[in-house]
């Protein structure tokens, strides 16, 4: 089974202690020009999470503030991995989609994969990486809840096993008539480890809704399973053409040298 | 012997072959750093706040941090120190009963009552005041601009502790010393105009004892901002016992771009009016929109009863930042015209001070006599207990029961007693920061978290200079206030007092849903 965090988004005050958690724990630095928290912030190389602030309506028309937490959903069929032939994205049982620097290639293909614009790169360094939350892989190894989970004094998140959460998002959605009925996760790109629920409607917090069900990998995961026969078989052929060209040169060869001779 | 020189020079190794070698290092180095040469997975490793050298195991007690608006005018917080330690969390829940005493989800406010004790709690000085310095150095600089500025009573208690001094050194004359230095033109004591809130907070009240305005009793003190919107987030049904009086700061404000611009002959939008404050929320007071009684009195828009309020802090940043030594400056004396004072305006620095001053004074414009001495050392509602209470028998009156609170914690079961009409007293004093103003958001952090310690030296230095330094005890002996009502506003409560020296409150319950039984 593996992990997830379940996201209730009517529980934050907006402190941003969850992204200030992330710089320390992952010693990512902190940028001027780039806040973690507030209107205007986008997640970088350096801000592998951030809380956005909108403010929007609420059922009764009054104004409300809102803040969401942005960070890689970590996908159950993630298609940073699929679309990555370096193996440097890789999907761990326990739920992170985990990076590995030293077998990247820096193609960034993840980068066009992710249906959430997650993977970011390091265009200011010399010898660029690609970057994304990790959700503290190595914690979640450890049993412990990530960085930016633990430290939240408002109680917006839970950790726990993927399953189990999803049920209990079902019941807190069920019972409580102020929620929207949908949990964010639950199907979108075949499911994601974080779930969010939330009493605003989610395409009004900045949430991608228009994605597909259909974990993405599966799109082309029938003719890319192809791949290696495609490729032997193209061998075979270029191979047999060399030897019948070869072949017929050399007869080419001696008939000339005969009609000459 | 030619055949060993020939061997070696074949040993020597030749430019190119040394280019070469050195080329390929490189290159493989480069191919080395590319692939990386570690196989661990991108990510922390462990807790590594910016001081470590290494990443540690995960502390469990963080505990994060109180959210805080990027538009609040009086706190603001570098994100780069915040070690997530918690402690503001600890002091805005516990002492406060700010945080965590609102359902969620929020509405469109961050709920915040501006005083600033986070800011004393917080071990990395992440939270601060937001900065105003800037302001009042290009004022000064103005040639053109008459600035003025005020001195809370609590401030010269504190201030020498910036420059070394013990807690609680009494520097009143050295403050006014290096106010002068820096370039103010005049410098008044809020002492002053916490005399006249005697008058006019005095007056009020018994016009509700007496039945002549009909307003509830008890009447709530005014004077402290944080105090003043914890009501208006918490307790919104019982504004009406809150006194209309502005606090002193503010009386002081409103006079200075009005009384003494007339006796000055400056027009009023030519002031600069700067307060020194133990107060992070007097910054969001003096942003008040009502704050603006100068503007509808000398119909000029845009004009603000006071212009920037400095914390102890700034003023000693400030005092720093232009190379004066406190320590070295010799005693100065307030301006004439609104800088005489008595220490019953002083003592309104300390919790008790403001119930301690208006039964002084109370008894007199009652009784005519001047109190006993029993009322000038009233020692039941002084000290650092959380609510203090005391029976007042005046002559003519009977016995007037009075209630001191500081801390906001403090203040919730006074306010439920009230609210279910089981309170007693008369009078009631608020203060939102442990040990009042002296121990205000705005003072030095001499000791982390604030210690009883330091906050009962201060009130030590306060009364001691109540007993010993100042001539005057009891507010209806300032002759500068009594000038002020013969020349200007008349007498307590009149019209004019009313349109400068009162305001009315705000029901902020719209902006936050109050949990029930927190």
């Amino acid at each position: 089974m593996s992990k997830g965090v379940l996201v209730d988004l009517t529980k934050c005050v907006g402190c941003g202690s969850c992204t200030v958690a992330c710089k320390l724990y992952n010693d990512t630095k902190w940028d001027e020009k780039q806040p973690t928290v507030g209107p205007n912030v986008k997640l970088s190389d350096k801000n592998w999470t951030v809380v956005k602030f909108h403010e929007v309506k609420d059922k009764e028309g009054r104004p409300v503030w809102r803040f969401v937490k942005q960070q890689c959903f970590h996908c159950k069929e993630p298609a940073c991995a699929s679309a990555c032939f370096a193996k440097a994205f890789q999907k761990t049982k326990e739920g992170p989609v985990i990076y590995y620097p030293h077998l990247c290639v820096g193609c960034r293909y993840c980068m066009v994969a992710c249906p959430f614009n997650v993977p970011k790169y390091e265009w200011e360094k010399p010898f660029p990486l690609v970057t994304k939350c990790m959700m503290c892989s190595n914690k979640v190894a450890k049993g412990e809840a990530p960085a930016c989970v633990s430290v939240c004094p408002a109680g917006v998140f839970k950790y726990g096993d993927r399953e189990e959460l999803l049920k209990e998002a079902k019941a807190i959605i069920a019972k409580d008539p102020k929620y929207v009925k949908h949990i964010f996760g639950e199907q979108e790109v075949g499911g994601t480890e974080w779930i969010y629920i939330s009493d605003i409607p989610f395409e009004q917090l900045g949430f991608k809704t228009n994605v597909t069900k259909r974990p993405l990998p599966s799109y082309t995961a029938a003719y890319m399973h192809a791949t290696p026969y495609v490729g032997i078989a193209w061998g075979v052929v270029l191979t047999g053409l060399y030897h019948y060209t070869k072949r017929r040169n050399q007869i080419a060869k001696e008939n000339n040298k005969n009609i000459k001779a | 012997m030619q055949n060993q020189v020939a061997k070696e020079k074949e040993r020597q190794m030749t430019r190119r072959g040394f280019l070469k070698m050195m080329g390929g290092i490189g290159l493989a180095g480069i191919t080395a750093t590319i692939a990386g040469c570690s196989t661990d997975p991108a990510g922390g490793k462990g807790w590594m706040p910016q001081q470590y050298q290494v990443a540690s195991s995960f502390p469990v007690q963080v505990k994060g941090r109180v959210p805080i608006d990027p538009a609040n005018p009086s706190i603001t917080r570098d994100d780069k120190k915040c070690v997530l330690c918690g402690q503001c969390v600890e002091v805005c829940q516990r002492v406060q009963t700010v945080y965590g005493y609102y359902e969620l989800p929020i509405k469109n406010d961050i709920t915040c009552v501006n005083c600033g004790q986070c800011t004393l709690w917080c071990p990395t000085a992440a939270i601060t005041e937001r900065d105003d310095i800037d302001k009042v150095v290009k004022a000064l600089a103005d040639k053109n601009m008459h600035v003025v500025v005020q001195t809370a009573p609590a401030t010269r208690v504190a201030l020498g502790e910036e420059f070394g001094m013990a807690p609680g050194t009494f520097v009143e004359g050295k403050q006014v010393a290096a106010l002068k230095k820096l370039g103010f033109d005049a410098v008044f004591d809020t002492n002053f105009s916490a005399d006249l809130t005697i008058f006019e907070e005095g007056t009020e009240l018994i016009k509700r004892i007496s039945g002549q305005i009909h307003e509830p009793l008890p009447q709530f003190t005014s004077c402290c901002p944080g105090w003043v919107k914890f009501c208006e987030y918490f307790y919104p049904d019982l504004l009406p016992h809150m006194s209309t009086c502005k606090s002193p700061q503010q009386m002081l404000g409103a006079l200075i771009k009005t009384y003494y611009a007339k006796e000055k002959g400056i027009s009023p939008d030519k002031i600069f009016s700067v307060s020194i404050m133990p107060c992070t929320a007097k910054k969001f007071e003096a942003a008040r929109p009502e704050m603006n009684s100068v503007d509808k009195h000398a119909k000029k828009t845009e004009l603000r009863d006071v212009d920037v309020i400095l914390t102890t802090r700034e003023l000693a940043r400030l005092i720093k930042s232009k190379g004066i030594d406190l320590n070295s400056l010799q005693d100065e004396k307030y301006d004439s015209l609104m800088g005489e004072s008595t220490s019953a305006g002083l003592i309104f620095g300390v919790t008790g001070g403001v119930m301690e001053a208006a039964i002084r004074s109370s008894y007199f414009l009652i009784t005519k006599q001047e109190p006993p001495e029993a009322l000038l050392n009233l020692t039941p509602i002084r000290g650092l207990k959380g609510c203090k209470e005391a029976a007042v028998d005046i002559p003519g009156v009977g016995t007037v029961k009075v209630a001191v609170v500081h801390g906001l914690s403090n203040a919730r079961p006074v306010l439920e007693a009230v609210r279910k009409k089981e309170a007693p007293w008369h009078f009631i004093e608020f203060m939102g920061c442990p040990g009042g103003c002296i121990g205000g958001g705005g003072q030095p952090r001499t000791s982390l978290p604030p210690s009883d310690q330091v906050r009962q030296a201060r009130i030590d230095s306060i009364y001691n200079a109540d007993a010993h330094i100042y001539a005057k005890r009891k507010s209806y002996e300032n002759k500068e206030v009594l000038a002020l009502y013969q020349k200007f506003l008349e007498n307590p409560n009149s019209h004019l007092a009313h349109e400068l020296l009162h305001t009315h409150y705000t029901d902020r319950s719209k902006l936050l849903t109050v949990k029930k039984d927190a």
